[in-house]
């Protein structure tokens, strides 16, 4: 596995700027939460560093906030993560020649963010390598890590409610879902998972709601793309 | 939250993390998945996704969280435009923090 090279941490540092902007103006606010959980600074860039997911440390505090079961919380932030095993797969042609450990490094620090921008240079970028992404996602984990930290830090004296930061995790699932490839099948499934999470928490099934809905949803859309198939509309 | 919950909470997410982005990667080695494989893995996202936002937006023990619904209203329509989730995660912070002041 060689160094990357300067080139490799020009072109990967410059393709990874927005994010890192990014990251920075939401890994704050997500610091501030993990304060609010008790994480010292310290703590809070070693989770971001090697959790680097936004959506489930957000979802992590909220949780904790509200005094859910350590098992449920750990449900509930696994099945957020689930969406990876889609972007690992799909990276996965693309680094079939990288030496294993750079590929597992590459793998290990993929985010929606990242996954997005590599994938386009990938595709459109005949020079782009493993090593220029990998860059792309390290420097893009560092500047969440720090930002994070940063949070941790300043946490009490920004004192913004709770409710008002927790929003920011609902915000960006609405964004990853308005973002999905939308068909027939995905608004079954969609429709099933809101509604059976509705009718779960109804029932009294709690945080275990989403995880049950989720799966309601995926079985549903499933039997949709079957029976659209029979009828001969594949969409 | 414990040392000890928070120790075994971040243990097992971190390894579950891991696995779900490493797994593939390395396992498959640039080979495609089954069809129906790949069916089933490219309906957890908006499952995912739709099971997180019901059960933010929506409590059945209470009253219908007004700023919160049109807040997400707000997001559905940046989403739509920029597909961005920083500019998406900042204006439903703005526009939740707003209603919630105006209503």
């Amino acid at each position: 596995m060689r160094a990357p090279s300067a080139d490799d941490l020009r072109e990967g540092v410059t393709a990874a700027l927005p994010v890192m902007m990014g990251y920075v103006a939401i890994g704050v606010p997500c610091g501030v939460m993990a304060a609010e959980v008790g994480l010292s600074p310290a703590v809070a860039f070693l989770l971001s560093a090697t959790f680097y997911s936004g959506a489930g440390q957000f979802m992590m505090a909220s949780l904790a906030l509200a005094g859910t079961p350590v098992l449920s919380m750990v449900a509930s932030v696994a099945l957020v993560s689930t969406r990876q095993l889609l972007y690992s797969a799909a990276l996965s042609p693309y680094v079939s020649d990288a030496p294993r450990p750079l590929a597992a490094l590459f793998a290990a620090t993929v985010t929606d963010e990242s996954f997005g921008v590599n994938m386009d240079r990938f595709a459109g970028d005949g020079a782009w390598s493993t090593e220029r992404a990998t860059v792309v996602n390290a420097a893009s984990m560092l500047s969440w890590a720090a930002a994070n930290a940063l949070g941790a830090l300043v946490g009490p004296a920004l004192a913004i409610p709770t409710a008002i930061m927790s929003f920011a995790m609902t915000a960006i699932f609405i964004c990853l879902l308005a973002g999905q490839r939308w068909t027939r099948v995905t608004a079954v499934v969609a429709a099933t998972s809101a509604a059976a999470v509705v009718a779960l928490k109804l029932l009294g099934s709690g945080s275990l709601s989403v995880l049950l809905g989720a799966v309601a949803g995926v079985l549903a859309g499933l039997v949709a793309g079957a029976v659209g198939r029979e009828g001969g509309d594949a969409r | 939250m414990s040392s000890t919950d928070f120790l075994v909470f971040y243990v097992c997410v971190l390894a579950v993390i891991l696995a779900c982005r490493c797994v593939p990667l390395l396992a498959l080695g640039g080979r495609a998945l089954s069809p129906r494989v790949s069916e089933a893995l490219g309906l957890i996202p908006p499952a995912a996704f739709a099971a997180l936002v019901a059960n933010d937006l929506f409590d059945p023990a209470t009253a219908p969280n007004v700023p919160a619904l049109l807040a997400a209203g707000v997001v559905v329509l940046v989403a739509r435009r920029t597909g961005s989730l920083i500019w998406c995660a900042l204006v439903g912070m703005g526009a939740f923090a707003l209603l919630e002041l105006a209503l």
